[in-house]
């Protein structure tokens, strides 16, 4: 992406990038993001507490193939508001909002992971200053998400010592790069195509682009 | 639970929302150290008393609320018991059950229940609203970050209808099946999340105008019925939190506790 290369005008913000504070627009944006995401995740996991149940241990192998799922609002909040702690702040609120409002009785131990998880998918992008979106940063992004709450989880359910310690792994990160990166690059799109996000840094970077 | 009924009145629901959330959490984070299933067995044990006790909740919806956190608790049991090396108790090949394998998994299990029953007791006694207004007051979060996320909170209450009326304009335009009904795989559930999606950020976009043209986050704010914080809630988090020390303490005192070192 020639993002770098813009040159800055007056009128187009994106030459000084502030990339520290949040306006109440950018603040809703998160919020919305962890409400909608939060409330497919229930609807998903009404389907699938039934499921695994009926799969028994094979349903405790299998929440690492939809973990990836959990991390899409981190990469999407980062790259539709580009500012510092965006992830973080956008999964610790999806997680606020399935423990407190849609009463998920995990309890508050999501509220760690989902922080951990933010931290993981954020830190490909702030290590470039936010500027570089392509498909190689959102699998990255993915990867390390997965990767880091794996450290926490595996020791909070007692995953080291198992025999299925690195099928577990293997299959976490696996579906950490293709659910939790890059189809939230797929999404980032298709939503900045909408334009619904025009009003955001992302529509400004877009619109600077097509510009310059 | 919380966002579908008010909260019943109840000894639990008249504390500070705020002192319940950290006591919750704290228990949490005790209980992430403690790996034999004596503790946390104890612990559900005097958490279920509590909740059937102070907060007042219908047998049904007790019993219901309990079915996530079973399942999950006994899938943890089940699998630590059979992939977890060491000293064999039944070997009926392919099934071999380890005596490590059947303790790390009913202790994580039985944590599991712990702090379900103790998230429980929080859902239902916890006015969201009354939560971050407290938040605000009492951990001193911004004003903007508690409106943004109440803001949150009443499109959540929306959104099942929102999903709804997506669904049935989609099976409108989709053709019949041989059988009348209409398909809903994958794909289908993609278009219509997506759909919610851009309705919900399009409305969140209005949203915040409208709370900016109210002046929203433009100095100190005063807060429309406050949330007390009294010395009753001090009370609770010591009571809480000695009988939770004391039940560690006991136990360890027994020789019967195990910590983390147990997973190596």
């Amino acid at each position: 992406m020639p993002a770098s290369t813009v040159v800055p005008t007056p009128s187009a913000p994106t030459g000084t990038r502030r990339t520290s504070r949040f306006t109440l627009k950018d603040l809703v944006l998160i919020v919305v993001l962890g409400v909608v995401f939060g409330f497919l995740y229930w609807a998903l996991v009404q389907a699938w507490t039934g499921l695994s149940i009926l799969l028994g241990p094979a349903g405790d192998l299998a929440q690492h193939v939809l973990l990836g799922g959990w991390l899409l609002v981190a990469p999407i909040a980062v790259a539709i508001v580009r500012t510092r702690f965006a992830g973080v702040i956008a999964e610790v609120i999806a997680s606020v909002i399935e423990v407190v409002f849609l009463g998920s009785a995990v309890g508050p131990m999501l509220l760690v992971a989902a922080a951990i998880q933010g931290v993981g998918s954020e830190l490909p992008f702030a290590l470039r200053r936010y500027t570089s979106f392509g498909w190689g940063s959102y699998a990255l992004s993915g990867l390390l998400g997965a990767g880091f709450v794996f450290v926490f989880s595996a020791f909070r359910s007692g995953w080291y010592g198992q025999d299925l310690f690195f099928l577990r792994l293997a299959i976490q990160l696996a579906s950490g790069v293709i659910l939790g990166g890059l189809l939230a690059k797929v999404i980032v799109d298709a939503l900045a195509k909408t334009g619904v996000v025009d009003n955001f840094a992302i529509g400004r970077a877009l619109h600077a682009q097509a510009r310059g | 639970m919380s966002w579908v009924g008010a909260v019943a009145a109840s000894p639990l629901s008249r504390r500070n929302p705020t002192v319940k959330l950290a006591l919750l959490f704290l228990v949490s984070l005790l209980l992430l150290v403690v790996f034999d299933p004596v503790t946390p067995g104890v612990l559900y044990l005097l958490g279920l008393a509590a909740v059937l006790g102070f907060a007042r909740i219908p047998a049904r919806t007790l019993l219901l609320a309990h079915l996530p956190f079973v399942g999950f608790a006994l899938g943890i049991l089940v699998v630590n018991a059979l992939s977890r090396p060491g000293e064999v108790l039944v070997d009926l090949p392919p099934i071999r059950v380890s005596v490590e394998g059947l303790v790390v998994g009913s202790a994580l299990a039985l944590r599991s229940m712990a702090i379900g029953i103790l998230s429980i007791g929080f859902i239902a006694t916890t006015d969201p609203v009354a939560l971050m207004t407290s938040l605000h007051q009492h951990a001193r979060l911004s004003a903007r970050v508690t409106f943004a996320v109440l803001a949150g909170y009443r499109m959540l209450q929306q959104l099942p209808r929102e999903w709804q009326v997506i669904r049935q304009a989609q099976s409108v335009r989709s053709p019949l099946r041989a059988r009348g009904g209409t398909r809903f795989g994958v794909r289908a559930f993609g278009t219509a999340a997506f759909a919610l999606l851009v309705v919900s950020l399009r409305r969140g976009e209005r949203l915040s105008q409208s709370l900016e043209s109210r002046g929203l986050g433009r100095g100190p704010r005063t807060v429309w019925r406050p949330v007390p914080l009294g010395p009753a809630d001090g009370l609770l988090l010591v009571c809480a939190l000695g009988a939770v020390l004391l039940v560690m303490f006991v136990v360890g005192a027994l020789g019967l506790s195990l910590g983390p070192d147990t997973l190596f």
